[in-house]
């Protein structure tokens, strides 16, 4: 029975622990303006018919900078609005966890357009078009798991729906008779756009609101 | 089984309550006032009461600031507190080891 005692003892403390360490902030309205901005971005980029491998780095760049400052001020209003600090130990862990995938991700970028600027007359080609927008899937899914160690809602699960699903389209490679650059933008606007979107809806009907407690 | 070991374990450590708030400063460098009680689902009297007796032991360190004109407290485990919270562990694990039938 003292065993028992101990054991669920230490059980509990374990579990409070696992807790403490885990990331509060509310995730649903981070994942919608993101799904929001991911679809938009690649509804523009397609319509605006950036083409050219350089300009689809760039351009996407541009969305993950919009993207990842927006998320930043959204978890900073939420921050503020409960009193508390901005970079907090959760939020430094997280921003630890998901770094290594996305320099990965920022290298993969860079080396595109490395290539991109020395072969100015490539456009669309196999890399800018099939390779860089898949591999910056499966890198965003492995930043995403990563965090999902310290993230209480099915992070993990979003991560390998994005690494699996990379792999996948990988596999798979460049559908017959599909023009590459609606191909890229569609492949980027359903990953980036409408994966987070779900995911937003689903959190904003099921995650709990901290203020109601 | 040796009952000494039941003795020993620290009792400002032992109540539910403030083991509760030990575990997850163990595991947090520091914590807000309203990360504690909502973690926790304490009442805001119940949680200064525990506060200020880890406090007193001199297991935690309570820092008071303002954030955007609003007071924000936190608090951390001190050493002595680390201490105690790993010596509890460590004797609830002889305490498991010493029942474990061989």
């Amino acid at each position: 029975m003292e065993t028992n005692w101990a054991a669920e003892h230490l059980q509990t403390i374990r579990t409070l622990m696992e807790r403490s360490a885990l990331y509060r902030r509310a995730l649903a309205p981070i994942m919608i303006f993101n799904g929001v901005a991911g679809t938009a971005a690649a509804l523009v980029g397609r319509f605006l018919n950036l083409g050219s491998t350089r300009a689809f780095i760039l351009f996407w760049a541009g969305v993950g900078v919009f993207a990842v400052a927006g998320s930043f001020l959204l978890v900073r209003r939420q921050a503020l609005k409960e009193a508390e600090p901005f970079w907090s130990p959760p939020t430094r862990r997280i921003a630890q966890a998901m770094l290594p995938a996305l320099v990965a991700g920022f290298c993969l970028a860079v080396v595109g357009l490395l290539h991109a600027t020395s072969s100015p007359g490539y456009p669309t080609d196999q890399l800018g078009m099939l390779w860089l927008p898949l591999g910056w899937i499966i890198l965003y899914g492995c930043a995403f798991h990563a965090a999902g160690f310290f993230m209480p809602r099915g992070m993990k699960i979003f991560g390998w729906a994005f690494i699996l699903g990379g792999c996948a389209l990988l596999a798979a490679g460049l559908p017959d008779g599909l023009n590459r650059l609606d191909y890229a933008y569609a492949v980027m606007g359903v990953f980036f756009g409408l994966f987070h979107l779900a995911y937003g809806v689903y959190l904003y009907f099921t995650e709990p609101r901290r203020n109601e407690s | 089984m040796n009952p000494e070991a039941f003795l020993q374990l620290d009792r400002i450590i032992h109540e539910k309550g403030r083991l509760a708030i030990m575990s997850m400063l163990a595991a947090s460098p520091e914590l807000s006032f309203t990360e504690l009680r909502d973690s926790l689902a304490m009442t805001d009297g119940n949680l200064t009461t525990h506060i200020r007796t880890l406090q007193e032991a001199g297991y935690l360190c309570v820092t008071k600031s303002f954030q955007n004109n609003r007071p924000h407290t936190t608090c951390g485990l001190t050493k002595a507190g680390k201490r105690a919270f790993t010596s509890y562990i460590n004797l609830l694990e002889s305490i498991i080891q010493q029942t474990k039938p061989k």
